[in-house]
């Protein structure tokens, strides 16, 4: 005969079970693309390892991917038989592979932490993969043998910083991103002319000890090679912190141009369900404030509760929200060969 | 069968991996270059020729082109400068360590490209051992720009080909026979003038083969121009990179590399017929 306690197991055990087997459902493994380096060491362990430890059944296979370019190729070339489940890149690249049908269109019914998102994180993406990541154009500098230190933008034009400078030059959305701010510093708005960018650059330019900073602009302070660089904020922040504060990050008070990396489901993903439910942790609140405190990228779910301090070096703080340079990066894309081009004639030959 | 039938079939295993690994993906390049990019930078399927004439249409492909061959003219012309006499000496010399001098000579083919161009960096950088020395010895006050230029660029690639140069000028010397340079001194030649009338000649087929060689490598060379030019060597190498892996832009990528093979196989012929009648 059925006892009261053994009725309640029951009922317990009856609603429990959907969920159960939801879990139980998490298996196999699935393959994340992003960038390599630090990212990929911090992204790991703030976001992936709580991933694993939340589904024990599914493996995350990690593969670094380049560029972000580098990275909608790959996708793209493996169209017919996708091996990447999950991709997180830039998105001038993933819109992109958006419209060549890469990735998949996420619904709020399928996914309601997309509800969560702060609305620019949502448009980014449009229908598809939304923003996982907000960052923003820094300048990177060697606080210890740059004396005075950096200020502003306009201090790139300082004569004491003749052959001092890295700067990525387009196609490298560094570039594309200075070019914006530049005109802006100038009285100019990008979406009209950049004439004015393109005339103080070229008169920067032979100020310019590489146009292309390898393996990157922080290294190359930290080597000595120069002692100011174009970077991204948290990476800055990071190795500011890392170098023991010797990389000195500025956002230049004349404005800066937000960076955004969208999270993206590859479509015909041979595990749909564990990729499906990593996005949604990726976005989730938890996910988001320890990679924001572990690595100052700005949290795109506007629910996530960071730690002032942590918010404060990032592109969500008020004064950098300020700063920002509206930049539609769709329509960066449309000129950006023009753009590459007048640099390579106009500002490149002048450093020759 | 006779042996001599079936002796093509040795080439059969060679064949096969050629075909797999380059004549399959060389066509899929150039089913590429049909294709179109539209203004979102999303790739169209097409079969158009449209990506190939504006490509050409741009007078940036000229300039690249011209920046290619310039940059191999000028690193082959030095490294040929440096390998002939080295090559020439390996060659004949005597010397019972003349099998680990060959060896020293090519040894930098044993070495990653990406190693030696940051070795270059640590040697030719503002604070680099040349002008550290140079500096030191008060012959300069401000560091030199050796790297991020046309001259780093030239630099390392002159290095990077000499040791194949090396190779192909050791292989070509066959044809030195020392007995017409003894008779050239016996007549009264001077040293001089027996190297101009008669070593000289006699390895010219040689060096053409060397600096065919050389050009061909220099043209196809990526990784010197990329990390040693700091963006300011714009070749084909370096571009149909840019367009692949940066701006998404496969279809712009395969006609420059269709095009960069074509004036390559086109070069290489071009050195094999001046070789072949020069031997003549």
């Amino acid at each position: 005969m059925p006892t009261r306690r053994l009725i309640l197991q029951t009922g317990l055990a009856t609603i429990a079970m959907p969920a159960v087997l939801r879990a139980q459902s998490l298996s196999g493994q699935i393959t994340l693309m992003s960038y390599t380096g630090i990212f990929q060491d911090n992204y790991t362990k703030a976001v992936i390892e709580p991933f694993l430890a939340a589904n024990p059944g599914v493996k995350v296979n990690y593969a670094p991917g380049g560029t972000s370019a580098q990275m909608v190729g790959s996708v793209r070339a493996q169209k017919a038989d996708p091996q990447i489940d999950v991709a997180i890149m830039d998105v001038t690249t993933s819109s992109i592979g958006n419209i060549e049908g890469l990735f998949e269109k996420l619904t709020p019914a399928e996914f309601p932490v997309l509800d969560e998102l702060a609305p620019e994180a949502r448009a980014a993406g449009g229908e598809f993969g939304p923003a996982v990541t907000f960052d923003h154009l820094v300048l990177v500098y060697d606080t210890q043998n740059l004396k005075p230190p950096l200020t502003k933008l306009a201090d790139l034009w300082r004569p004491d910083l003749k052959g001092q400078i890295a700067l990525s030059a387009p196609p490298n959305i560094q570039g594309l991103a200075l070019t914006a701010m530049v005109e802006k510093m100038e009285g100019g708005d990008h979406r009209k002319s950049i004439d004015a960018a393109m005339k103080r650059l070229k008169e920067l330019a032979p100020s310019v000890n590489t146009f292309e900073p390898n393996p990157d602009g922080y290294s190359l302070i930290l080597n000595g090679v120069v002692k100011v660089a174009t970077g991204w904020n948290a990476r800055s922040q990071l190795y500011g912190d890392q170098s023991n504060g010797r990389i000195g990050t500025l956002l230049p008070p004349e404005g800066s141009v937000f960076q955004i990396n969208t999270i993206n489901l590859t479509a015909g993903s041979k595990n749909r369900v564990a990729a499906a439910a990593f996005v949604k942790h990726a976005l989730s609140q938890p996910a988001q404030k320890a990679f924001t405190e572990r690595m100052f990228y700005a949290p795109t779910n506007a629910k996530a509760q960071v730690d002032p301090k942590a918010v404060a070096r990032t592109a969500a703080a008020p004064e950098s929200r300020a700063s920002m340079i509206p930049v539609d990066w769709n329509d960066i894309l449309k000129v950006r060969d023009q753009w590459n081009n007048r640099w390579r004639r106009e500002v490149i030959s002048a450093a020759r | 069968m006779t042996g001599s039938r079936r002796l093509p079939l040795l080439l059969l295993p060679a064949g096969l991996f050629v075909l797999a690994i380059y004549a399959w993906p060389t066509l899929l390049l150039l089913r590429n270059a049909f294709n179109e990019v539209g203004p979102t930078g999303a790739m169209v399927e097409a079969w158009s020729l449209k990506t190939a004439t504006d490509t050409f249409a741009d007078g940036f492909t000229l300039e690249l082109t011209l920046n290619s061959l310039q940059l191999s003219l000028s690193a082959t012309a030095i490294a040929l400068a440096l390998s002939y006499p080295l090559s020439l000496f390996l060659f004949r010399t005597d010397s019972r360590f003349r099998g680990l001098l060959a060896v020293i000579a090519i040894l930098p083919m044993l070495i990653s490209g990406v190693v030696r161009v940051f070795g270059w960096l640590a040697i030719l950088g503002d604070r680099g051992l040349v002008n550290t020395m140079l500096q030191s010895l008060g012959l300069i006050s401000a560091p030199i720009k050796l790297v991020f230029n046309w001259t780093g660029v030239t630099i390392g690639l002159a290095e990077s080909i000499m040791p194949y140069m090396v190779l192909a000028l050791l292989a070509g010397f066959g044809q030195l026979d020392r007995t017409l340079e003894e008779a050239s001194r016996s007549l009264g030649a001077s040293p001089v003038r027996t190297f101009w009338r008669v070593t000289l000649p006699l390895s010219l087929p040689a060096i053409v083969l060397a600096a065919g060689l050389g050009f061909v490598l220099s043209m196809s060379a990526y990784i010197t121009p990329k990390l040693l030019g700091g963006g300011r060597v714009f070749v084909l190498a370096t571009e149909i990179f840019e367009q692949a892996t940066t701006n998404t832009n496969w279809p712009v990528a395969a006609v420059l590399a269709i095009y960069t093979l074509g004036l390559l196989l086109f070069l290489l012929v071009l050195s094999n017929l001046l070789a072949r009648s020069l031997r003549r």
